[in-house]
């Protein structure tokens, strides 16, 4: 790529987000929202392997959103099952590459 | 784009549309077939198994799929949708919106890397929202095409994928773009949503984490779910017990959906069943009014559930609560005994009632029930009541998928039977207009 498509396309997404402002400013907030929450169940998931109703009273967040962040994390990769603890899934966090 | 003509144009991407196109492709036609969504598969794609045999959904479905994309007859336009439609002659001219997946399709291998590089994660309705996707993704594993698709709704513009894509796919300059298909016939293959789970207030409307619908029950059974397993969406319990809510849609006057919705009893029985097979120690319970098997060893399938194990309730489910715990309370009135029964699960699926999905503007007669209407649903059961469109699967109405095969077929074979009457004069009308 040359610099001057690279200057074109810098100048291409700086219009993308000017005419999408409203859905980027949402996507923003929700990018910061999701930052925050990862972080907290990453932290609560390197400590030890947990159920979501314990990550959800570590972390106070809802159990249904943990729950959402776990499926999303296993895909990604972030998360991995640890067996049972009763009727409830244990996931702690994947090794991560040095 | 030029205008391409065709001698078919087939709307909705799911089993019944590619059947009907593959069905007329087979017979040297030129088709286009036109879906919304950036891959074909519809519906289907996202079941676990058909009833009654038990066979995979994705293993029926994907060589089907695979067979559309690579049939030298049929055109595919995926992430497209149809804006209007035009009488000309004997046919129609139909104009499409191409909408910009901000991808290069010749150049995107399918590779994801763009996904896996995008910071935003989202909610994927190919889960029923209960699973997660980027803001670009390839739409699910077995997606045709193979491609990648950007969701401006969500895309922060930051570039981040573009840099990562090892063959430079990322074109966000692409613009939404219109192109005309001139085309001898149609078939609708549209599809159903479900009743929406809001209208049914006394259900918890929507709001108990622990009542889902059918659809969501599918993809926890599917291999691919969002969990990898049947786990409650409330708070990722495995369900020791699951009730089935049957007619939570249909048959009610009060939704004004008055129609039985055909499916929904067996469903319920093929994924009590499912469940049985991966939650060996949960107890399943399916309360009705009264079951259907109308099928070809529908019946069988029904007695083989009861024989293992499920609990087949009749009774009229008349709310749902839930306790401190989210385990919802069914409140029940048993039909034989006039007795009123509170029982509490673990999780409950309401079988919602099928409705016809939205469609593009075409100007077409529908039902009372909403559905396309057909004039002669006993002689001509595709057969709309415009010279030249034909409907099929669940557009028409609520139907199983061997029905909706059937019927892609049957109006494959009306639209083809019309192409063939018309032809000559749809030469005559084109050598008038374009010489």
């Amino acid at each position: 790529m040359t610099t001057t498509q690279t200057l074109s396309r810098a100048e291409l997404l700086k219009q993308l987000r000017t005419t999408h402002a409203e859905s980027v400013k949402r996507a923003q907030e929700l990018l910061k929202e999701q930052k925050k929450m990862q972080q907290e169940l990453c932290a609560v998931f390197r400590e030890k392997a947990r159920t979501v109703p314990e990550a959800a009273e570590s972390t106070g967040i809802p159990a249904n959103k943990v729950l959402w962040f776990v499926a999303a994390m296993k895909k990604y990769g972030v998360v991995v099952e640890a067996g049972m603890c009763g009727d409830y899934p244990l996931y702690k966090k994947a090794e991560e590459e040095a | 784009m030029d205008n391409l003509h065709m001698d078919a144009l087939v709307v909705g991407g799911g089993i019944a549309g590619m059947q009907s196109a593959l069905d007329l492709a087979d017979q040297g036609f030129q088709v286009a077939l036109v879906e919304r969504e950036a891959s074909i598969g519809g519906r289907m794609i996202t079941l676990s198994k058909v009833f009654p045999t038990l066979d995979c959904c994705s293993c029926i479905t994907t060589p089907k799929m695979s067979a559309v994309t690579h049939h030298p007859n049929i055109h595919l336009f995926t992430y497209c949708e149809v804006q209007s439609v035009q009488e000309h002659g004997a046919g129609f001219d139909i104009s499409i919106l191409q909408k910009p997946r901000y991808v290069d399709v010749s150049k995107c291998t399918g590779c994801r890397d763009c996904e896996y590089e995008c910071p935003i994660t989202v909610p994927n309705p190919f889960d029923r929202n209960l699973g997660a996707y980027r803001a670009i993704r390839v739409p699910f594993s077995t997606a045709v095409p193979q491609k990648a698709v950007l969701d401006p709704e969500y895309c922060l513009w930051c570039g981040k994928c573009e840099q990562r894509c090892p063959v430079d796919a990322i074109d966000f300059s692409q613009q939404p773009e219109t192109f005309n298909i001139e085309a001898n016939s149609i078939i609708m293959a549209t599809g159903f949503d479900l009743t929406p789970i809001e209208t049914k207030k006394e259900y918890g409307g929507g709001k108990l984490h622990n009542v889902i619908d059918p659809l969501m029950m599918e993809r926890f059974l599917a291999p691919t779910g969002p969990y990898g397993r049947v786990l409650r969406p409330g708070d990722g319990k495995e369900p020791g017990s699951i009730a089935y809510v049957q007619c939570a849609g249909s048959r009610d006057d009060t939704l004004g959906i008055t129609y039985c919705s055909r499916v929904c009893c067996m469903y319920a029985i093929k994924q009590a069943m499912l469940l049985n097979g991966a939650l060996p120690l949960a107890d399943i319970t399916i309360y009705y009014m009264d079951i259907r098997t109308f099928g070809k060893g529908y019946e069988q399938f029904y007695q083989n559930a009861k024989a293992m194990g499920v609990e087949f309730v009749r009774g009229k489910v008349a709310n749902i609560n839930e306790d401190a715990d989210h385990n919802p309370i069914v409140k029940v009135e048993m039909t034989d005994t006039g007795e009123i029964v509170e029982r509490t699960h673990d999780l409950v699926v309401l079988s919602q009632g099928i409705v016809p999905a939205s469609r593009p503007t075409v100007s077409l007669p529908l039902g009372s029930d909403g559905f396309i209407s057909v004039p002669s649903p006993d002689s001509a059961p595709c057969v709309t009541k415009r010279p030249g469109i034909f409907v099929t699967g669940t557009a028409a109405s609520p139907m199983d998928i061997v029905d909706s095969i059937v019927s892609a077929s049957a109006a494959a074979a009306e639209a083809s039977a019309y192409i063939r009457e018309n032809n000559g004069r749809l030469e005559v009308q084109k050598e008038a207009l374009y010489v």
